[in-house]
């Protein structure tokens, strides 16, 4: 859980650390006492009630009388405004899962590895027990959810509800993704691409808010983009625009999932770059590679710096193509901040147009590997406001 | 543009190999349990360790764990050459077994579990304030989903109790935590509690060996997974590279790659 402190070693970020924790322990177990509270944060318990008192005063928590093993007991939990909502997002490796209120404000959150090559049925029969779970320690239950969203790692055709990109994820394909969720969770489900609800969410709240194009890369197991015009995601007419991992850096390269050849994700996508270390037991993920990096390996860090250069050519024609004013690099191998981003810019500017100002701006994403998450619960909130007041009105019956 | 994918030079020593097992064989009478099985773990791995039911799954984790000792073959932790002859000699090289029914005294609370048998002491009378105090600092190390410490186990859920017993595995500071079907009998959100942990105890640089008959869970958490078939291997997979399919036609022998095949003496 990041928080973020204004001047460290300060009395007031020691308070608002200690206030970050207890939102972050009631966001992790939905319903606490006091008591649990203080055991769970390591707070004492004269701290929590004190700073309990003040969120519950600033409307943040929501404090019941309640009774635990026969004592009463003060049970706090997050404060919502009425009507609740579900982000999902399956990356390559994790289902992450919120659930928020129409304020966007998250009130649990939950994740768990997956497989890399897995099933649709599966998952979602996972993902649906899980999340009426996080309901249940809320105190609510799944007819209290508004909407879903659901953020997946490939392309996803709004009109067909189908993957628009057969190969990437082959689990996926074929079905009606929205439908298959509807019908396990009885709630309306939006379906996009976690490259276009990660955009959306740097844009609004990470680190493109004062973007006026803002174009999005998530580089991670896979390579995805999105695009962000007129305050809009551009999806294209399939859901497909944006998709830098298969722009074709090499006519002759290395075949790819896409069926295509030397695409960028051949060369800088995770498994790629594992691969140059084949048979060292030690690197197996790519948080070991960003491991070995931050320790200072040279061969690690040069593996970095060459995605980034390999994935600086292919932003370069998409900035070239779309002429946004900020690139945001995020997912999983943009933690390495500039082992990365430095070649990535060095490559670019090398390619692009130069304007009369500057080059785009390349940033590392704000919001981390939240960013899809954040994204999919503002998809879920959005589809609310598009349904109309229908949806808010049969809840409140 | 990008050159031949440039492998980088590995040393020949293995370093961060924690434990090796060569040819291991064990017989229970007339019953061959295994035959020349190998296995390898390293700093930071999660190895998962599948196979049917009879496939001498069990009869492995034991014999890490000390329970029977190995008729043939070799142990080495970290290159040295070692027996395990007792569960004393197990968890003196630092090897942790949770064993699928996890061990826990119901009766007593989470901490009290943590600290059996190891029990921290001053004055001469037990330590609770401190074995509370690093009971949540390692609770909360491994963000295990426990509000409170002072109850008693057996009022916890699966994946609650299956955390309690893995947090006991990591008091004695072990490398290699063996967790023998963690997930079984649990509930969806208690094992995605469990698969968590399992993440978290391989970012510690823990060796993990898990064995499990879910072959999802196992795709989702391990880094390699080494099939036994009838008391010998049949063949290892990276989890990033293989799929449930060929796991599961190693498992039931429909694909047959055990490398002594060829001078099989039966």
């Amino acid at each position: 859980m990041t928080s973020r402190r204004p001047t460290p070693g300060s009395q007031t970020s020691l308070r608002e650390a200690n206030r970050a924790r207890i939102v972050d322990s009631l966001k992790v177990y939905g319903r606490l006492t006091q008591v649990e509270l203080a055991g769970v944060t390591g707070l004492s318990p004269a701290t929590v009630s004190n700073i309990v008192k003040e969120l519950s005063g600033y409307g943040i928590v929501h404090t019941s009388a309640s009774s635990r093993s026969g004592r009463r007991a003060v049970e706090v939990t997050l404060a919502r405004q009425l009507g609740l909502v579900a982000g999902l997002h399956f990356s390559s490796r994790h289902l992450r899962v919120a659930v928020a209120d129409v304020a966007h404000t998250v009130v649990a959150e939950n994740s768990v590895p997956v497989a890399l090559e897995h099933r649709y049925d599966r998952e979602l029969d996972r993902a649906a027990l899980l999340l009426s779970d996080m309901l249940e320690t809320l105190g609510a239950g799944l007819p209290d959810l508004l909407a879903v969203g659901l953020a997946l790692p490939v392309p996803v055709d709004r009109t067909t509800g189908r993957v628009s990109a057969p190969g990437i994820l082959r689990g996926w394909e074929g079905v009606h993704i929205g439908e298959e969720l509807e019908a396990r969770l009885q709630r309306p489900v939006v379906v996009d691409s976690d490259a276009d609800v990660g955009a959306l969410a740097e844009y609004r709240y990470g680190a493109g808010t004062d973007a006026r194009g803002l174009a999005y890369v998530r580089v991670g197991h896979t390579i995805s983009g999105a695009l962000i015009i007129g305050g809009e995601v551009f999806r294209g007419t399939t859901g497909k625009a944006g998709q830098i991992g298969h722009v074709t850096i090499d006519e002759n390269g290395p075949i790819c999932r896409c069926g295509s050849r030397g695409c960028l994700e051949t060369l800088a996508g995770g498994p790629a770059l594992l691969d140059l270390f084949r048979g060292d037991p030690g690197m197996q993920r790519l948080r070991d590679l960003l491991a070995r990096a931050e320790s200072g390996d040279a061969s690690a860090r040069r593996v970095i710096a060459d995605a980034g250069r390999h994935i600086g050519i292919a932003a370069a024609n998409l900035c070239n193509l779309f002429d946004p004013d900020v690139l945001v690099v995020g997912g999983e191998l943009a933690t390495a901040g500039e082992t990365l981003l430095a070649p990535l810019r060095h490559s670019l500017e090398r390619s692009v147009l130069a304007g009369l100002t500057d080059s785009p701006r390349i940033v590392r994403g704000e919001l981390g590997e939240r960013a899809e998450l954040v994204g999919a619960v503002a998809l879920a909130i959005e589809s609310i406001g598009v349904v109309g007041d229908s949806a808010v009105a049969s809840v409140g019956a | 543009m990008p050159g031949p994918a440039l492998s980088v030079a590995r040393p020949d020593e293995h370093p961060d190999r924690i434990l090796s097992l060569r040819g291991i064989t064990k017989r229970f009478g007339a019953v061959r349990a295994l035959t020349g099985v190998d296995l390898d773990v390293h700093v930071g791995e999660v190895v998962a360790i599948v196979g049917d039911n009879g496939a001498g799954k069990s009869t492995l984790v034991k014999i890490l764990a000390g329970v029977h000792p190995a008729d043939g073959g070799s142990i080495r932790f970290f290159g040295q050459l070692t027996p395990i002859d007792s569960p004393t000699d197990s968890l003196d090289l630092g090897i942790a077994t949770v064993f699928q029914d996890l061990a826990l005294c119901d009766s007593l609370d989470v901490v009290s579990n943590l600290w059996l048998g190891r029990e921290l002491t001053r004055a001469g009378a037990l330590d609770e304030v401190e074995m509370e105090k690093r009971s949540w600092g390692l609770l909360r190390e491994l963000h295990a989903r426990i509000t409170d410490v002072r109850v008693p186990v057996a009022s916890l859920s699966g994946g609650q109790r299956q955390t309690v017993a893995i947090a006991r595995s990591l008091i004695g500071d072990p490398h290699v935590v063996i967790l023998d079907e963690p997930t079984a009998a649990l509930g969806v959100s208690q094992t995605a509690e469990v698969l968590n942990l399992i993440e978290r105890l391989r970012d510690r640089g823990l060796g993990v060996i898990l064995v499990s008959h879910n072959i999802a869970d196992v795709l989702a958490v391990a880094d390699r997974v080494v099939v036994l078939r009838l008391g010998r291997n049949n063949g290892e997979f990276r989890a990033s590279e293989t799929s449930s399919d060929a796991l599961i036609a190693a498992i039931t022998g429909a694909m047959d790659h055990s490398r002594r095949g060829g001078d099989d003496p039966e």
